[in-house]
């Protein structure tokens, strides 16, 4: 069942399936040495990104993450493949144009429950620990 | 194998009804509730003591709630109501109505974690803008649902508090991430639920646990006040026991919300007119409409019970009068990638928020960046973890083009083979999920087969269009069977079509009763 469906996703040959890969014939693929999905690009640093995310891994979280990113990036490759060329990127699906409201400040009604929820609040400043690194 | 009474339910030959049909007719739950309370068959108190009464009885072996209030609360708004009706005033729509709300929209009387540990015991200080409206429709709010954390999952299993059980066969998960939402429904534990779906996560768990889901057009209802996963993606869906029950509650909530800039200012058809009663139906109701199978949605990598009973279903449709034809969407494959590319470069820098300054579980530290790092670290599950790793990859300079951009290409394309196919076709068809549940730890240490699973329900998030599941047959295991549903897509803001006809293909399906083994002995409609 489910095993059944993750051989399809990672079969070395091209799988039969069109569910599980797309079909050349219909995508002209750039270079077939990417059909299989393996990222062009320099594999994820999971500690930098780790860094840059602000969430603090041990190496052993580090060790752990690794593969399993690497192999959700592998598989994320095969859309290199693809061309892509004049397709315009879709930011959102829907085309409805602005509907912004006015650009006119209102006071929220539950201010004190807002308050409630911090952490730390000392008169009436949100506390933080001193910021020692200057990136 | 099963029995035949048990495979698929059987196909009526003709919509107009034998007394015996009639009395296996699922009824809306929101109607029926709605005429006795007029009536006086009932009161809304002892309609709200019987449901929590089966709440609480089902619930150690479900988990299906985060949090229920204590039963006096729920019993004063019944109350309240009770003597409303009994001074003949004005009901609003959802009189009486209970509903579960998935734990990622906020409610202002009650917790609101979105499954996660770094939002442990908070409390928003106001209600989901679809929260308000439906308590303005007179629902009841009787309690949280389980989800996975921050809506990244498709079992519960990645809750940091609890994996809810399939009503259907507890050893098995009942989807997600609106997991607690559709078990909720599914074990009569409340009438209605709100979910989410940002990737088919209504929709999937809807097919797991036999109960209709309902993923609305993107910019329908507003996202006021629901925690943000994927922006682009993310809308809040209608679970309920019946297709009248998820339009009605989807008539209440939806509008546009000047709180919401993503939603839609158009105005909303009177979604709760559409259901007619069953005797009323003309011999071909659904004459002359078109229907498109998705070709690639039924061949390999499903499971043939699952394909079995999908073609059982378009047989039904054809029955009822429609047209129906094969589509091809060479595209359809694509989709997966590049959703979860797009989902997780959105959730990393919707996360980037869930700081320990401002609320939330902080872990104080010496400076700055050790209180961000450390109160995320310990706040956040692996699985988003993961994804935020993955996302803040795809987002670095150097990759944007490669990653995020393709995958915006990616969505342009699936747009439009969607809008071409429906251009030709009424509704599109295809299952919800290419199996049935899973067994609870199946998936659990392997991503790629867990996002295989959504193959069927991304694009739709993609192309930001309406679907609804509606449980269409049984496959082999549990008690009783394991329910499958099937996925009707529409047009954008063609809800009212999807309605209609999921709402007709339900009504003629005779012995439609998926009420799971847990309840059924003590469930009369």
């Amino acid at each position: 069942m489910g095993s059944k469906v993750v051989q399809l996703l990672l079969r070395a040959t091209p799988p039969s399936s069109p569910l599980f890969s797309f079909r050349k014939s219909d995508f002209p693929v750039q270079n077939k040495r990417f059909y299989v999905g393996k990222s062009s690009l320099e594999p994820p640093n999971v500690e930098r990104l780790a860094d840059t995310a602000r969430i603090s891994l041990t190496p052993q979280q580090v060790e752990e993450f690794a593969p399993k990113i690497q192999q959700v990036v592998d598989w994320f490759g095969q859309l290199q493949a693809v061309d892509l060329q004049s397709i315009e990127p879709a930011i959102r699906a829907g085309t409805e144009g602005d509907n912004l409201r006015n650009d006119v400040p209102e006071i929220f009604d539950n201010r004190d429950a807002m308050i409630a929820s911090v952490p730390s609040y000392e008169d009436s400043y949100i506390k933080v620990p001193k910021v020692l690194h200057k990136e | 194998m099963l029995s035949s009474a048990q495979t698929t339910p059987r196909l009526l030959r003709s919509p107009t009804t034998t007394a015996a049909a009639a009395a296996l007719k699922c009824s809306s739950q929101i109607i029926t509730t709605r005429k006795s309370l007029i009536s006086r068959q009932t009161s809304a108190v002892d309609l709200a003591k019987s449901f929590l009464h089966r709440l609480r009885r089902t619930e150690p072996q479900l988990n299906s709630f985060l949090y229920v209030p204590p039963d006096e609360a729920v019993l004063k708004q019944a109350e309240d109501l009770d003597k409303k009706i009994k001074n003949n005033e004005e009901l609003g729509p959802l009189a009486g109505v209970l509903v579960g709300i998935k734990d990622n929209i906020c409610t202002y009387d009650m917790p609101s974690t979105a499954g996660s540990k770094l939002l442990e015991n908070y409390r928003p200080p106001y209600d989901a803008t679809a929260v308000r409206k439906l308590r303005a429709c007179g629902a009841i709010v009787v309690g949280k649902t389980n989800l996975d954390e921050f809506g990244m999952g498709s079992t519960t299993e990645a809750s940091a508090y609890q994996v809810t059980a399939n009503p259907w066969d507890l050893s098995r998960v009942p989807g997600g991430s609106s997991g607690g939402s559709a078990a909720a429904v599914s074990a009569r534990q409340c009438m209605v639920s709100l979910g989410s779906d940002t990737g088919g996560s209504v929709r999937q768990p809807a097919s797991f646990c036999g109960v209709v889901g309902l993923k609305p057009t993107y910019g329908r209802v507003s996202r006021y006040g629901l925690v943000s996963y994927a922006s682009s993606l993310d809308v809040i869906g209608c679970f309920g026991s019946s297709v009248a029950d998820a339009g009605i509650l989807l008539n209440s909530i939806s509008g546009h919300d000047k709180n919401d800039a993503t939603s839609s200012s158009r105005e909303v058809p009177d979604y709760a007119s559409q259901f007619l009663e069953i005797d009323d139906l003309e011999s071909k109701p659904l004459k002359g409409l078109r229907v498109g199978v998705i070709r690639e949605t039924l061949e390999d990598g499903v499971d043939l019970e699952v394909i079995s009973s999908v073609r059982d279903a378009v047989s039904h449709l054809e029955e009822l009068g429609c047209l129906v034809t094969e589509v091809s969407l060479p595209s359809f494959s694509l989709g997966l990638p590049a959703y979860y590319i797009l989902a997780s470069s959105e959730s990393s820098s919707n996360l980037s928020r869930y700081d320990g300054v401002r609320y939330g579980n902080q872990v104080f530290g010496d400076e700055l960046n050790s209180l961000y790092g450390d109160s995320r670290a310990q706040g956040f599950g692996s699985e988003v973890k993961m994804r935020i790793l993955m996302g803040t990859y795809a987002l670095s300079a150097g990759y944007y083009d490669a990653y995020y951009k393709r995958a915006q290409q990616v969505r342009t394309i699936i747009r439009n083979s969607f809008k071409e196919a429906l251009d030709k076709n009424d509704i599109l068809i295809s299952p919800a999920a290419p199996s049935v549940a899973y067994k609870i730890g199946e998936k659990k240490n392997d991503p790629l087969a867990m996002y295989a699973g959504d193959i069927m329900t991304v694009n739709v998030n993609l192309a930001g269009l309406p679907a609804l599941v509606l449980p269409c047959g049984f496959v082999e295991g549990g008690s009783k069977g394991l329910p499958v549903g099937i996925q009707m897509i529409g047009a954008a803001f063609d809800e009212e079509k999807l309605l209609k006809i999921g709402h007709i293909f339900e009504q003629t399906l005779q012995g439609c009763s998926f009420v799971p083994p847990i309840v059924a002995d003590e469930w009369t409609p």
